[in-house]
């Protein structure tokens, strides 16, 4: 394994410790007894996996922040500092800089010198509050590179030992060589003693008195097995004891041990047969899979025009089998939702401190699945509805109190599958958004009639996805202006999915995001305006008809649809693309093309029929009113654009 | 025949380092753990020449393992792995059964001087 591979290993490790340790310390800041305990004692464990890991590295500031923050920890644990607001805060900011070191250790780039600041915080604060570890003034004597220790009274051979300078942990190591002469006989004394020794309170020799039938040479020859022992010297030496020349230092490494870690309670922790894989390597077989799909259409499209039944069956059975291999990549690309959703609590913590606001932040479904690149897409426009929230939506507890409510906002963030949709709701019991502001507001922009007086929530919500469009009277540094639910709304739609909102005056709001499983794949149906091929995902196709002039009708100076007992809007896909070709020949297609409560029947010149396509992100669909959500390659090699159906209801 | 190790670390970035320290070394991984419980299940399963033990793990640390294995099988050959500042859990390790320790970060010669010292 190379090294770039454990700088991975360390970052995905990392990074879930540093999610570990802002969860433990939210736990922290609410509970209080036995909880708060388990929290320090999980947030201790992930700071010192990270500081071991990070020595491994060579990335110094990490471990030394660390480092710190463990010995802070530590004092924590034992009960010599409490959770106070100041070290709350100490705690949640050192979280921040220390996910910030690992992230810059691994990139290569240098860290902010903030934390440097904060280790040398840490560290100061370690010293205030006489912590023992790393800042214990200590008499020691100086290395002389000579025998220093003096020969313990009493009988028995006197056998002295010197350590390897540079010997990690040489009280341990002192204790091991002690540990190997007790097996060959009686060690009558020890110098320095045994504790001082173990406590590192040593230069790099000691002596003992070993009461033992063995030669000297298996003693020496035993006690240079227990590890760094550089000289082991036999018999009285009277000459050999020097004054010690004493200094005072203190070095951090000086720990006087740390308490043993409370075991957390029992769990049964189920064994999966897993490999990790890279994740590119997912991509790219992702990528793969998708022109394999593309190579599908084309081969099933060469197999129509052929009149060999073998070949027929055998482009359909491989058909099967792409479609077999797609499910399986798909399904291997899925991971629980948790894994955005974890950094949230934290998230809701900052922003609702920042207001003065109390807020109580559940999270329900973690466990349910998204495509992997989809989750990434989805995460800033949670952020954004989630500060939105806190910002605009719940009141302060001064404001809920004087509204009979309580005092602590609920917000609620779920996920829950249904069929091929994932829906993600975020949900606030806060003032709900004021109609009457944004009714004002569109009536001056005049986005609506200036005699209208009441809002649909489909209005509603046609009228805040518009790009711009805020109602929002301050500009915070939470939410900003001009960026509300209009950039989550093109967003969400870029991916495929659809935004809905209900809100109450006083009882909330609830947005709910609903988003296909993936956004690689999509079933399409291809239709043709000249000889141009344009796509729509089927999930928005509700049927297809002939455009006979028999169903057209007039209302209110409009063109119509008259299908059955229903009345649609009519766009031309000709007039849309400003496609200026000589009119088709022939009949045109109607599509009925729906989005939740929203009909319209689109007319092409022609229909292809329906395929799987590959769908190609553009780099940036910001424009809420672009008609087009990416492009495609089809089977023949030809590109396709595929359209956005909310663009044009 | 090549020595059998059983490694024992929460972290997975620790067991992928020792493990190839070890194994370029010619010693074969039979298996690891990330809680000390772990460990001790797997050491009575698999039986190893020699076990790595990381100090600070979830669900019994390594000095309770340690006891627990030493207690199933007195000549267990257990290896230490420890940070520095640990000193007296270190010892206390050694007192529970443990051969032998190294200290993080590694250095592939010390944990394989450290590993000798313990089979030896």
């Amino acid at each position: 394994m190379d090294s770039a591979q454990y700088a991975e290993l360390f970052l995905t490790e990392s990074r879930e410790h540093v999610s570990a340790i802002n969860h433990a310390l939210l736990d922290l800041e609410r509970g209080d007894g036995a909880r708060g305990t388990d929290a320090i004692g999980a947030i201790f464990r992930s700071v010192h996996t990270i500081k071991g890991m990070s020595a491994t590295m060579g990335y110094a500031p990490v471990a030394a922040l660390a480092h710190e923050l463990e010995t802070l920890l530590d004092m924590m644990r034992r009960g010599t500092r409490t959770a106070d607001a100041t070290v709350m805060e100490l705690l949640f900011t050192s979280a921040d800089l220390l996910e910030h070191a690992i992230e810059g250790a691994v990139q290569g780039v240098p860290v902010s010198p903030e934390v440097g600041v904060m280790t040398a915080r840490l560290k100061a604060e370690g010293k205030a509050g006489g912590d023992q570890r790393s800042s214990v003034a200590i008499q020691m004597p100086v290395d002389t590179g000579e025998w220093s220790a003096p020969a313990p009274d009493g009988a028995g051979l006197l056998v002295r030992v010197r350590l390897v300078e540079g010997t990690p942990l040489k009280g341990v190591r002192a204790f091991l060589v002690v540990q190997a002469a007790r097996k060959l006989g009686e060690v009558a004394a020890v110098s320095p003693p045994l504790d001082e020794l173990q406590a590192d309170k040593f230069n790099h020799d000691f002596a003992l008195r070993l009461h033992s039938d063995r030669s000297q040479g298996e003693v020496t020859t035993a006690l240079r097995n227990a590890g760094d022992v550089a000289e082991v010297r036999i018999g009285e030496d009277a000459d050999v004891a020097t004054p010690a020349h004493t200094m005072e230092f203190s070095v951090a490494e000086l720990a006087q041990g740390v308490a043993p870690v409370p075991a957390k309670a029992a769990t049964v922790v189920p064994q999966q047969r897993s490999v990790r894989i890279d994740l590119r390597r997912l991509d790219t077989l992702m990528n793969l899979i998708g022109e394999l799909v593309i190579t599908r259409g084309r081969l099933n499209s060469l197999a129509a025009t052929s009149e060999d039944p073998a070949l027929v069956e055998t482009v359909a059975q491989a058909s099967r089998l792409v479609a077999d291999l797609q499910d399986e990549i798909m399904t291997s690309r899925m991971v629980p939702v948790w894994q955005v959703f974890d950094r949230f609590p934290r998230l809701v913590r900052d922003a609702a401190r920042s207001l003065d606001k109390q807020v109580e932040f559940t999270v329900e479904g973690k466990d349910v699945e998204l495509d992997r690149s989809m989750l990434e897409e989805v995460g800033d426009p949670i952020v954004h509805l989630l500060r939105n929230a806190v910002d605009h939506g719940l009141e302060t507890p001064q404001e809920r109190t004087s509204k009979g409510k309580p005092a602590t906002g609920r917000l609620l963030l779920s996920a829950t599958r249904d069929r091929s949709a994932v829906a993600i709701r975020v949900e606030d019991d806060g003032r709900g958004i004021d109609r009457e502001r944004v009714l004002r507001r569109a009536r001056e922009s005049g986005l609506v009639d200036v005699g209208k007086l009441e809002l649909s929530d489909e209005e509603l919500v046609r009228l805040i996805a518009r790009a711009g469009f805020s109602t929002a009277e301050r500009v915070t540094d939470l939410s900003g202006r001009g960026v509300g639910v209009d950039a989550v709304y093109s967003r969400v739609r870029a991916l495929g999915g659809s935004v809905d909102i209900r809100s109450v005056k006083d009882e909330g709001t609830t947005v709910t995001l609903r988003l296909p499983l993936t956004l690689a794949i999509v079933r399409s149906l291809l239709a043709r305006i000249g000889g141009e091929t344009y796509a729509l995902a089927m999930t928005h196709v509700r049927e297809t008809v002939e455009f006979r002039p028999a169903l057209l009708r007039t209302v209110q100076g409009r063109e119509v649809l008259m299908l059955r007992d229903e009345v649609l809007p009519i766009v031309r896909l000709r007039t849309l693309v400003e496609f200026d070709g000589a009119p088709p020949r022939g009949l045109e297609q109607a599509i009925i093309v729906e989005l939740s409560e929203r009909r319209a029947a689109l007319v092409v010149d022609a229909l292809i029929g329906q395929q799987e396509i590959v769908v190609k992100q553009f780099d940036a669909v910001r424009d809420a009113r672009t008609l087009f959500g990416g492009a495609t390659i089809l089977g023949d090699g030809a590109p396709a654009l595929i359209i956005d159906v909310s663009s044009i209801l | 025949m090549s020595h059998t190790v059983l490694i024992c670390d929460d972290a997975i970035f620790m067991r992928t380092m020792v493990g190839d320290i070890l194994q370029q070394a010619g010693f074969e991984i039979v298996g690891e753990a990330e809680t000390g419980v772990q460990a001790v299940e797997k050491y009575k399963q698999l039986r190893p020449d020699l076990v790595t033990m990381d100090i600070v793990m979830p669900d019994m640390g390594g000095i309770d393992a340690v006891r627990e294995i030493t207690k199933f099988d007195p000549g267990a050959r257990v290896l230490m792995c420890s940070a520095m500042g640990q000193q007296a859990l270190v010892v206390e390790a050694i007192q529970a059964g443990a051969k032998d320790f190294v200290v993080k970060p590694f250095q592939p010669s010390r944990v394989l001087e450290a590993v000798q010292r313990v089979l030896g």
